[in-house]
């Protein structure tokens, strides 16, 4: 019986032992298996912060050629190269400025065709070039 | 009876074996952990730990309408390990040669040459070493590289860098300043501005692997790096190129030593345009000399000349001494007497047989009318009144090295002063300092600080400070501003002495200069004296438009354009006048300004009144 019980106790022993075994060896894993993701889940941040930067050099690289193309003188230079022929407009020919106030001379037409008995009376807006009349 | 699945022996040899391996691996995380744990920690940290420093990015500088005429953006700093070139390569080095846009022979002889000589102070050591790193380009776009790097030319690498880009080359090339090679902002709104667009660098602490490759899970703090703010200015870029087109025309038809013009806005004082002759390509400002690079606008000063009577004749409006028609001053006498002395009057370059008036003066620019007007105020009051309009002061204007000009208090002055300042000599201003003199007219009287930063905002684009106009003090009321607009609009017509920047259809005023520039002579004694010359000149126009709802302040100054002159003189109402004109005119266009009319009849009319 002595011997009985004492070979119970090493086995019982033995199986605590490799319960113990299989368990650390399990957190073990479970530990290199959780190191593994955070490396990979870091390595895959990094891999996209890389890509980000590279992204964001691109963007500033683009910025800077549009802000260059659209200077002044390289717009001057394309409207040459490329014929466009486009111009300011002539000050004094090309724009037209009325001095008469626009919102009295619509409230008069109003006002005289609500009450004109000839609705032929009620003038027409007329615009005279360079502002004379 | 059972014995079990082992026998006794077995099973403690087992076990023991297994007790045997834990304690083994046991003492040694011992050793590791505890015993050799502060060597083994200083190696590692020496081996595999690293700070990493995460570049901030410099905010941009933008135009009032949002062009980006300052940025940052990479380039790559291209280079070769020569000890590290493969033969099979070379087939490929034509194409990189191409790509690098340097000489194939010049690219071959840096890859050949793989050792140079020890720097040592010992001139007869012959030892060699080997060169790691030799330079190929330094200005490498992103696209090339990644050109470069697809030929897989082994040993030629390539390192990032941030660098400044100033995509309008010379465009206000003063007043945006630009920043060197080494990351320091050198001049202008760069070096203002450093404390925005700077931003904050970042860093991280984590550990690299045995190819210096970063080990990212072992991040352990990390601070990001902050973006600087990108600053606003109140610059428009058209109208700046527009300043810079005329200030090409005036140097081509001119030749002159110098120029500035500066455009503004009189009522709140920003600063939409200034640009200076001669200037410089901020992406090569390692090409320009040092004078190229001076804002003459605030860091020079030049003897305003008649510009300057709006001082005297504001501050006798002013001060009720006189009207605009009367009392008249006979300006056809040579001397005066004044605090019981008699004193000898300037020149004037046409002769008045009648008397005038204060807006005959300023019509006519009479420079001994301006000294009578001076002599009514009396020295003190006269003083007052022109540190009231800003001059012999900072103006508060940011950047560019802003000199106070000269203009000595009157215990300094010389029997003849109070008769010479009035015309604007004896006295020396920055040409900024004259714009927003002339500025004080424009905006009812109040003289305002010159400002160039319209706002600040953060990286994603949020306004985060909003700069407004700053009134420094007031000159002069608003009536004897307004009289003073009306007076100057007498100088841009058929009676005045620049009727060539009258703008058909628009209220320009303003007042034309044309000051003698002191030369250094030799007088009787042998003696080097500064005498006014004959033959140089500063032509200079300052006005500004609508005269009765002013939007716009103009200065044209150049100077030394006399040679290319008719008669060896350039008079401000031939130089400086037709400048303000072509200038005014475009704007006039470019910013919709609309004539003053009055109108007629109200506009009661709308709610059926009767006319």
């Amino acid at each position: 019986m002595i011997k009985t019980d004492h070979h119970a106790f090493v086995n019982q022993l033995l199986v605590y032992a490799l319960v113990m075994i299989s368990f650390t060896g399990s957190i073990g894993l479970g530990t290199v298996w959780m190191r593994n993701q955070i490396a990979l889940t870091a390595n895959s941040i990094k891999t996209l912060e890389t890509r980000t930067a590279e992204v964001e050099r691109h963007i500033a690289e683009t910025t800077t050629m549009i802000a260059s193309e659209q200077s002044p003188d390289e717009l001057i230079r394309r409207n040459a190269e490329w014929r466009l022929g486009l111009v300011a407009p002539d000050f004094r020919t090309q724009i037209v400025r009325i001095n008469e106030n626009p919102e009295q001379r619509l409230a008069a037409k109003r006002n005289r065709e609500i009450f004109a008995v000839d609705p032929a009376a009620a003038r027409p807006v007329k615009f005279v070039m360079g502002g004379e009349r | 009876m059972s014995k079990g699945f082992a026998s006794n022996y077995r099973i403690v040899v087992l076990a023991a074996g297994i007790f045997l391996c834990f304690g083994g691996v046991g003492v040694r995380l011992l050793f590791l952990h505890v015993i050799d744990r502060d060597q083994l920690v200083r190696y590692i940290d020496k081996a595999r730990r690293q700070v990493i420093e995460e570049k901030a990015r410099r905010g941009d500088i933008l135009d009032a309408r949002g062009n980006v005429l300052a940025t940052s953006h990479t380039l790559v700093v291209v280079g070769v390990d020569p000890q590290m070139l493969r033969k099979e390569d070379e087939t490929k080095w034509p194409a990189l040669a191409s790509l690098l846009n340097l000489p194939l022979a010049e690219l071959k002889k840096t890859f050949s040459t793989k050792t140079r000589p020890t720097q040592a102070d010992d001139d007869s050591s012959d030892a060699e070493v080997d060169i790691r790193w030799a330079k190929l380009s330094e200005d490498i776009t992103e696209k090339t590289y990644e050109s470069i790097t697809a030929l897989g030319v082994k040993g030629v690498y390539g390192e990032r860098t941030y660098r400044r880009a100033y995509p309008h080359n010379q465009l206000a090339a003063h007043v945006i300043g630009f920043v060197n090679k080494e990351g320091a902002p050198a001049s202008g709104i760069e070096h203002f501005a450093d404390f925005y667009l700077r931003g904050q660098d970042g860093w991280r602490e984590s550990e690299k692997d045995g190819r210096q490759r970063e080990l990212a899970q072992f991040r352990t703090r990390e601070v990001p790096a902050t973006d600087g703010y990108s600053v606003v200015l109140s610059i428009d870029s058209a109208i700046q190129h527009i300043v810079e087109c005329e200030l090409d025309e005036l140097a081509k038809k001119y030749s002159p030593e110098k120029m500035t013009i500066i455009v503004s806005d009189p009522h709140t004082g920003f600063i939409l345009a200034m640009g200076n002759y001669p200037t410089f390509n901020l992406n090569e400002y390692s090409k320009a000399d040092l004078a190229a690079q001076r804002n003459i606008a605030v860091a020079d000063m030049y003897e305003p000349g008649s510009t300057f009577k709006i001082v005297a004749a504001s501050g006798a409006l002013n001060d009720g001494l006189v009207t605009p028609e009367s009392p008249r001053f006979d300006c056809s006498v040579d001397r005066i007497d004044y605090k019981g002395k008699t004193r000898g009057l300037p020149r004037e370059d046409h002769h008045f047989a009648a008397p005038l008036n204060t807006a005959e003066i300023i019509g006519h620019s009479s420079n001994r009318g301006a000294a009578q007007l001076a002599m009514l105020l009396g020295d003190e009051r006269f003083y007052n009144y022109a540190r009231a309009f800003g001059f012999g002061q900072l103006t508060g204007f940011p950047v560019g090295g802003e000199i106070d000009g000269q203009m000595a208090p009157p215990a300094r002055w010389d029997g003849l002063t109070i008769t010479r300042m009035p015309m604007g000599q004896s006295v020396a201003a920055t040409p900024i300092q004259m714009h927003m003199a002339m500025s004080v007219v424009a905006s009812g009287g109040l003289l305002m600080r010159p400002q160039i930063i319209r706002e600040v905002r953060d990286a994603k684009g949020e306004r985060v400070y909003r700069f407004d106009g700053v009134s420094r003090s007031r000159a002069i009321s608003e009536h004897t501003a307004e009289t003073m607009a009306y007076l100057l609009m007498r100088v841009a017509s058929s009676e005045g002495t620049a009727p060539e920047a009258a703008i058909p259809g628009f209220q320009v005023a303003g007042k034309t200069g044309t000051a003698q520039k002191l030369v250094p002579v030799m007088d009787s004694k042998g003696r080097t004296v500064l005498r006014y010359s004959e033959k140089d000149h500063v032509a200079s126009f300052v006005g500004f438009f609508p005269a009765s709802r002013p939007q716009i302040a103009i200065t044209v100054i150049v100077d030394g354009a006399d040679a290319r002159c008719p008669g060896g003189v350039a008079y401000g109402a031939k130089v400086a006048a037709p400048s303000f004109k072509r200038i005014g005119e475009q704007l006039i266009q470019y910013l919709d300004i609309k004539p003053v009319t009055e109108l007629r009849q109200p506009l009661l009319v709308m709610g059926g009144a009767k006319l």
